[in-house]
């Protein structure tokens, strides 16, 4: 895992040098003025753009982040109402634009006005500053790994002087009883002679005993309870599936690939077909290039070359490696904790946008489970569902009390074991 | 060493009788316990196992468990490739269809999850058979039987379809060339586009015949409809409108003539002024019986006679009329004259004058198009005994090439006229339809593989106007066709059967009937004759399917006087006929009806709602006939019980060892016994349970010419009730209608008294005497439930759907007979008995003979059910003896039981008072031992399982949870819509399978709710109210309508 983070940072560092110079530097042929209302722009980019472009990125279509240095307003809000009109009137950039993405159609977008496509084209503007610094954020990723080799480092390096010392003291000791003419002893005799005291001294016998004890049953206890708990389970997966470029980089919401989170009992892996909605057009990626993508294409049996499905192909669904085990004699429901408790999949999953590879975070214990029953507040305010619960709480518990889970029964065995 | 002596267990093992030798054999057959090894000495010392050994084993075996759970699992999770869109996984989605086996209809809904069916669901938008029975509620189970044919056969082999086709197309065309007979031989068929294809195949076809037969057949009555009316259908009853009912044998809550109207009957059941009365006469106590305000034991031979003088009470003259009810029969005249077009008089036999006589009743009643609409015809029963009479001719004259047989099993049905073997024999061309091998796949020669009906396409109209369709809600599990399919690969049609069913459907608007599952289709029936007769060359079509049209007379004619000759006739035959010393009367059980479902272990194991026998027909005998004959029911020390046996004879046929079980209210002089069992091809649940009565059965009901005699040895039942009567205690609350009416309910006296306690501060109720401090249940959800006695009619759906929706586990007679069923719901039946306190002072009797006397049910009992679960009591016993609180009690006032908290102590249920808690004696999933339990023991069973509800281990104690993943679920989408819990949004599933109503579910603590309203009723009570449980489950006093 570090070694793929230091290459993706490695991979990373020029980029971002790029892109910096890049937005820095653009103020070239078609610096224009722009004064439309990029939160406008956002919304409308990701409704009827993101599918096919990005700011930084080739997707579908070119990178959109530095567009407006490279064409003209006009052409621009032409090009997006009906870029078939345009490219149609012999405009010599549409025909080409067209020739390089291998003759992709883009649909006419007459519905937008010329307002929304200068929101828009603000947005490519203002959107992409901001990833200069997740960039940045990235670097100090990096610093963090370097930093945790540097503390072994420090360490061994006390411990050898540790030794040192205790090789010199022992050499001073020898000289010492040299100068005086008693017998010298090597460390390993004062060791030995240490020990045999120690053990014949029924005190520090008896503590010592004590101790192992507590040390073996400490241990033992833990080995135990630790029985079925998989903390930081990490199997290996059938595709190198990277949550950080999809939840992190690219920002994609976790109900998009997990939509049942929202509305059943179970996060569902998505389909391959999932997948499909953006892989279609992005074959290659960033970590593996094309080999673990073309997996994808495998399973669903899609031929990246005419970028067409192949008839009659036998699907083979992609066999993943369940993570998270929860045993059958608890009943978990993934919508009664995102839907109606509005908790953060982060929350029980960790920083899963940083996860290159996904690990259980959680232990999944029912002691965890409790905890937050116990800690958690029950979204009361905005659910009319507890509206005449949440009076009669409040005759309960007081006004101002928080109501959490497990004043609304949250701790009941039944609640979760049936 | 000390002496080892041997006690006989009876006079039996002594002489060491064979039956006695089989069931020691059998008694330890299943090894399954170490206590059974541990127990037995000899075994053990065999052993070679050293407790060093043993040591050696347990110490190796913990430490390799523990290493192997320090492994992490690798739990593959495969999602789909392209997921469908209307999946999502942990939702469940929900498909109507019907459901027709060529006995039981309904209109069905059915719950899938991630594509499998788990559970049926009545369609509440139906207009008739919205409610499934018992059985059609148990079907979901056979589409994971793995006995169902996977492949077509040729000869009891394996083959592959073309094959099938090929030799089927070649021994048809021969059939024909040759000028034979081509029979179609099918149960009532109700689907007008399977009647349109069949027609169309009778048309290509020479020499073609569609005969149907039903196995419980009802030809006698449809003749003498036919006769009555010219259309050989049977008119629909309406009891909601019936305010006097009437019935000679007909168990109409039962199995009757297919139209299920238990709601209807319900509907008037409510006790009030407009409360129906009900009288039953019949031989052997039935569910119908059991409920009517009052029943009257008559002979079956008598049926005829009864009917006759209630003929004449009402204003007819017809000879004969002499039975030993006269005056019985002269009050219910008294109360149907009274009622006059709101009355109704049904019959049970399938004998053309009883019918003719009852018509002729009805009709001087004039409750056409009120209590009897002989407008909206039912096609439910259609089966012609003749004409199965005829082609067993047939077959046997060798003019015969081809017969297919399709959703019947007449090799099975017809096992008393060994001619119908015999002539399938000769037949060149054998084809059976067929889900599963039965005894007539058995003498066929090809088997086609038939689906599901939840794989399959098709329609139904079971009335008059009433349109269902029926829709397959998942891809055949195997390689199986339905039937239309075949018929029209060899009809060489193009297309598929749903094309076919699309082009044809009578549905107006095809995507909404597919939706609602129904359609309303007044006036489209005349369509449906009218295809018929145009193909039909056998001239039976226009005989079913007569047609209605909107201008219909029917219910006009009907009031008139029935054709006085007819009557007389029928009434001289009747009376004339002569009854037998011994009569007997074939009826069907509720869980297994005519033996369709045999191999359905959910259904072997309900107990038979009158007798509370599971896995068993037997010979039920009254109690003065038993002392006669010198037969007897005891119990074993553990509480089995056991019975005698008898060689039964009936029309000159013979069953031997048939089990006896002593019936309280059957007629004197009648035994009954029912149908269904003793299949032999059914599967390993269904093969070898009880007797085969189709064996003694020649299309009559019942039969006068019936000889007994004690068999040697005894039989075990697996009989889950051992206490009958109440011993004088408030279990089941009942009053008479008049004192509901006009006298407190309250107070001393009271019909629904509370009992009170004498304290140092007077007399209290045990709610305020109680030593418990109080739970709050003042705050969110206090969940209750009502159960109206007097709705519920003792079917058992309820407890099927809760064994369908909670994994309720199946244990097997064995187990079943040491009352170690799972049932988390029971329905206790209790018979009244002819002694009380009032008579017992009368009477000057003592105490102890008085409860000595109690014990004994009367010989002509009224009975009483009560569906009881977890009372979910709000000062549970069980949770105050829990070492281990495993099971504790909710906010929501329920009562939890946390199943891997539960070490099975047992404390629980020894200090239960309802005894509704079921412990897992055994592990009964993915146990070879408990293979019969089909739903936890292969892979195809398991698909069946609620994957909601855990599968208990064993060791543990499980009970009802008032379906909490329900009341969870109900919860959860209200949240997730951030609006309040509507008051019947959740259902518990024995409430939903509850076509009369009887349960009611909610939240107390709204005061909107109509659970909340039944707990305000003056019939409201609770069981055993006096023990200070405070359940929330209450029960609604049952009030019966006698004069």
């Amino acid at each position: 895992m570090v070694f793929t983070m230091k290459h993706r940072l490695t991979e990373r560092v020029p980029q971002t040098i790029l892109t910096i110079i890049l937005v820095l530097s653009s103020f070239g042929s078609f610096a224009q003025d722009y004064s439309g209302d990029a939160g406008n722009g956002k919304s409308l980019f990701n409704s009827n753009c993101a599918s096919c472009h990005k700011l930084d990125k080739k997707m579908i279509g070119p990178a959109l982040g530095d567009v407006t240095e490279r064409r003209s307003k006009e052409w621009l809000v032409k090009w997006v109402k009906d870029n078939a009109a345009l490219r149609a009137s012999g405009d010599a950039e549409a025909k080409a634009i067209f020739e390089e993405f291998n003759g992709s159609v883009m649909p006419a977008f007459p519905n937008l006005s010329e307002s929304d496509v200068e929101d828009i084209l603000t947005y490519t503007i203002e959107g992409a500053k901001p990833v200069v610094d997740n960039n940045g954020g990235g670097g100090t990723g990096g610093e963090e790994v370097a930093a945790e080799s540097d503390n072994t480092v420090i360490l061994l390096v006390l411990g050898a002087i540790l030794a040192l010392l205790i090789m010199l003291l022992v050499r001073v000791k020898n000289v010492l009883k040299a100068v005086k003419g008693q017998p010298t002893s090597t460390l390993v005799q004062d060791a030995d002679v240490i020990t045999k005291t120690a053990l014949k001294n029924p005190k520090i016998a008896t503590l010592l005993t004590i101790l192992i004890a507590i040390v073996f049953f400490q241990q033992l206890y833990l080995a135990l309870m630790a029985v079925g708990v998989h903390e930081n389970y990490q199997p290996e997966q059938p595709i190198a599936f990277s949550h950080k470029i999809h939840a992190g980089d690219n920002a994609i919401d976790c109900n998009y690939c997990h939509y049942g989170a929202r509305k059943g009992k179970h996060s569902n892996i998505p389909a391959a077909g999932v997948c499909m909605n953006c892989h279609m057009n992005i074959s290659e990626g960033p970590n593996t290039g094309k080999e673990e993508i073309a997996k994808i294409y495998a399973a669903v049996g899609w031929d990246p070359e005419s970028s067409s499905y192949i008839e009659g192909y036998e699907q083979k669904p992609i066999k993943w490696v369940r993570i998270h085990n929860l045993p059958d004699l608890a009943y978990f429901n993934h919508s009664q904790h995102v839907t109606a408790g509005q908790v953060a999949c982060q929350t029980c999953h960790g920083p899963i946008q940083e996860m290159e590879e996904v690990y259980q975070y959680s232990p999944l214990t029912m002691g965890w489970c409790i905890n937050c029953h116990r800690e958690t507040q029950v979204q009361v305010e905005s659910n009319d569902y507890y509206a005449k619960m949440h009076e009669e709480l409040k005759a309960k518990y007081g006004e101002d009390a928080e109501i959490t889970v497990e004043m609304i029964g949250g701790l009941e065995c039944g609640k979760c074991h049936y | 060493m000390a002496e080892t002596k041997k006690y006989w267990k009876g006079i039996e093992e002594l002489t060491n009788s064979a039956t006695v030798q089989k069931l020691a054999e059998n008694e330890f057959n299943s090894e399954i316990s170490t206590e059974e090894f541990l127990g037995n000495k000899e075994k053990l010392e065999e052993s070679q196992t050293s407790r060093r050994d043993f040591l050696k084993y347990m110490g190796f075996s913990t430490a390799a468990a523990t290493l192997a759970a320090c492994e992490a699992p690798v739990v593959e999770s495969i999602p789909y490739v392209v997921a469908p869109e209307e999946v999502i996984p942990g939702i469940p989605n929900y498909y109507a269809t019907s459901y027709f086996d060529g006995h039981d209809y309904a209109s069905i809904l059915v719950k899938t999850r991630e594509g499998r069916p788990i559970k049926v669901e009545n369609n509440k938008l139906a207009a008739m058979n919205g409610g499934a029975n018992a059985r059609i509620h148990a079907s979901i189970l056979d589409l994971y039987d793995s006995t169902r044919l996977q492949k077509p056969l040729i000869n009891g082999e394996e083959a592959n379809w073309s094959d099938v086709d090929t030799g089927i197309k070649k021994d048809l065309n021969a059939a024909v060339s040759n000028g034979k007979q081509v029979v179609f031989l099918t149960s009532t068929v109700i689907s007008p586009t399977t009647k349109k294809l069949i027609g169309e195949w009778a048309a290509q076809t020479n020499g073609f015949k569609h005969v149907m037969y039903d196995a419980f057949s009802y030809s006698g009555k449809l003749d003498a409809h036919s006769a009555s009316s010219g259309k050989r259908s049977l008119p629909t009853y309406n009891f909601k409108n019936a305010d006097v009912i009437v019935s000679f044998g007909a168990d109409f809550l039962g199995d009757w003539v297919g139209q299920n109207v238990s709601a209807d009957y319900a509907s008037r059941r409510k006790p009030g002024k407009d409360m129906s009365h009900h009288v039953q006469f019949e031989s052997n106590m039935s569910l119908t019986g059991s409920n009517a305000d009052l029943r009257h034991k008559i002979k079956p031979s008598e049926l005829g006679n009864a009917l006759i003088q209630l003929y004449n009470e009402l204003g007819g003259s017809a000879s004969g009329g002499n039975t030993s009810v006269s005056a019985q029969v002269k009050e219910a005249a008294k109360k149907l004259r009274a009622a006059g077009s709101r009355g109704l008089v049904v019959s049970g036999t399938n004998d053309a004058d009883v019918e003719a006589i009852t018509i002729a009743i009805n009709k001087l009643l004039g409750n056409g198009g009120s209590t009897i609409d002989y407008s909206k015809r039912s096609y439910l029963r259609q089966g012609d005994d003749a004409a199965m009479k005829q082609l067993v001719a047939d077959m046997n004259s060798g003019n015969f090439g081809a017969l297919f047989v399709d959703n019947l099993n007449p090799a099975y049905l017809m096992a008393g006229d060994s001619k119908f073997a015999e002539g399938m024999k000769k037949v060149p061309l054998t084809v059976t339809f067929a889900e599963k091998n039965n005894e007539t796949a058995a003498l066929s020669k090809y088997v086609c593989a038939r689906h599901n009906y939840l794989e399959s396409w098709g329609d139904a109209m079971p009335a008059d106007g009433v349109y269902s369709l029926q829709q397959p809600v998942i891809r055949p599990l195997f390689n199986t066709r339905q039937t239309e399919e075949c018929l029209m690969t060899w009809m060489g049609k193009t297309g598929s059967y749903y094309d076919y069913l699309t082009t044809n459907t009578k549905a107006p608007n095809w995507k909404k009937a597919l939706h609602d599952g129904v359609a309303n289709v007044s006036g489209v029936a005349a369509g449906v004759s009218a295809v018929a007769d145009s193909t039909d060359k056998a001239g039976f079509f226009e005989r079913v399917f007569g047609g209605s049209d909107e201008n219909n007379t029917d219910n006009n004619v009907s009031t008139g006087a029935a054709p006085a000759a007819d009557v007389n006739a029928a009434a001289s035959r009747l009376s004339s006929a002569k009854g037998g010393a011994m009569e007997i009367q074939f009826y069907q059980k509720t869980g297994m009806g005519t033996g369709n479902l045999a191999n359905n272990p959910w259904l072997q194991e309900l107990p038979d709602p009158i007798s509370r026998v599971s896995w068993d027909n037997y010979l039920t005998v009254a109690a003065a006939d038993a002392v006669e004959i010198g037969l007897e029911n005891t119990n074993e020390s553990n509480g089995a019980l056991n019975g005698s046996v008898v060689n039964l004879t009936v029309n000159g046929k013979t069953i031997e060892n048939v089990p006896v079980l002593v019936q309280p209210g059957q007629a004197k002089g009648t035994v009954g016994l029912a149908v269904g069992y003793g299949r032999t091809a059914a599967g390993k649940v269904g093969n070898e349970v009880g007797v085969n009565a189709f064996a003694l059965f020649n299309g009559s009901h019942h039969s006068t010419d019936v000889k007994i005699e004690k068999g040697i040895g005894t039989h075990g039942f697996a009989c889950i009730q051992l206490a009958h009567t109440m011993m004088g205690r408030k279990i089941v609350n009942e009053v008479n209608l008049d004192t509901f009416l006009n006298k407190p309910a309250y107070g001393e006296g009271g019909w629904n008294e509370v009992t009170e306690f004498e304290t140092f501060k007077g007399p209290l109720t045990s709610e305020e005497t109680n030593l418990w401090d109080d739970f709050d249940h003042q705050t969110g959800h206090m969940w209750n439930m009502s159960i109206d006695l007097n709705l519920c009619n003792g079917c058992g759906a309820c407890v099927i759907a809760c064994h369908a929706e909670n994994n309720v586990p199946v244990v097997g007679k064995e187990e079943v007979r040491k009352h170690r069923d799972m049932h988390w719901l029971r329905i206790d039946r209790y018979y009244s008995s002819d002694m009380n306190e009032e008579v017992a002072e009368e009477q000057g009797i003592g105490a102890i003979d008085m409860y000595a006397a109690m014990e004994k049910p009367s010989s002509s009992p009224e009975v009483a059910f009560q569906p009881v679960m977890c009372q979910h009591c709000n000062h549970a016993p069980c949770e105050t003896v829990c070492p281990v609180a495993a099971t504790s009690h909710s906010s929501e006032g329920l009562n939890h039981m946390a199943y891997n908290r539960c070490i099975g102590t047992r404390y629980c249920a020894n200090n239960c008072p309802y005894k509704v808690r079921r412990f897992n004696w055994f592990q009964y999933e993915g146990n070879s031992k408990f293979d019969k339990n089909l739903a936890m023991n292969d892979d195809l069973g398991r698909m069946v399982l609620n994957p909601d509800v855990t599968v208990r281990a064993r060791g543990v104690m499980e009970k009802c949870s008032m379906c909490i993943q329900r009341i969870q679920l109900g919860k959860l989408t209200a949240k997730k819509e951030g609006r309040p819990l509507k008051d019947g949004e959740v259902q518990t599933a024995c409430q939903s399978a509850c076509d009369t109503e009887a349960i009611v579910f909610g939240d107390v603590n709204n005061k909107d709710s109509q659970v909340f309203k039944l707990k305000q009723d003056k019939r409201m009570y609770h069981l055993l109210e006096e023990v200070g449980t405070q359940p929330s489950v209450f029960y609604q006093t049952k009030v019966r309508n006698r004069a």
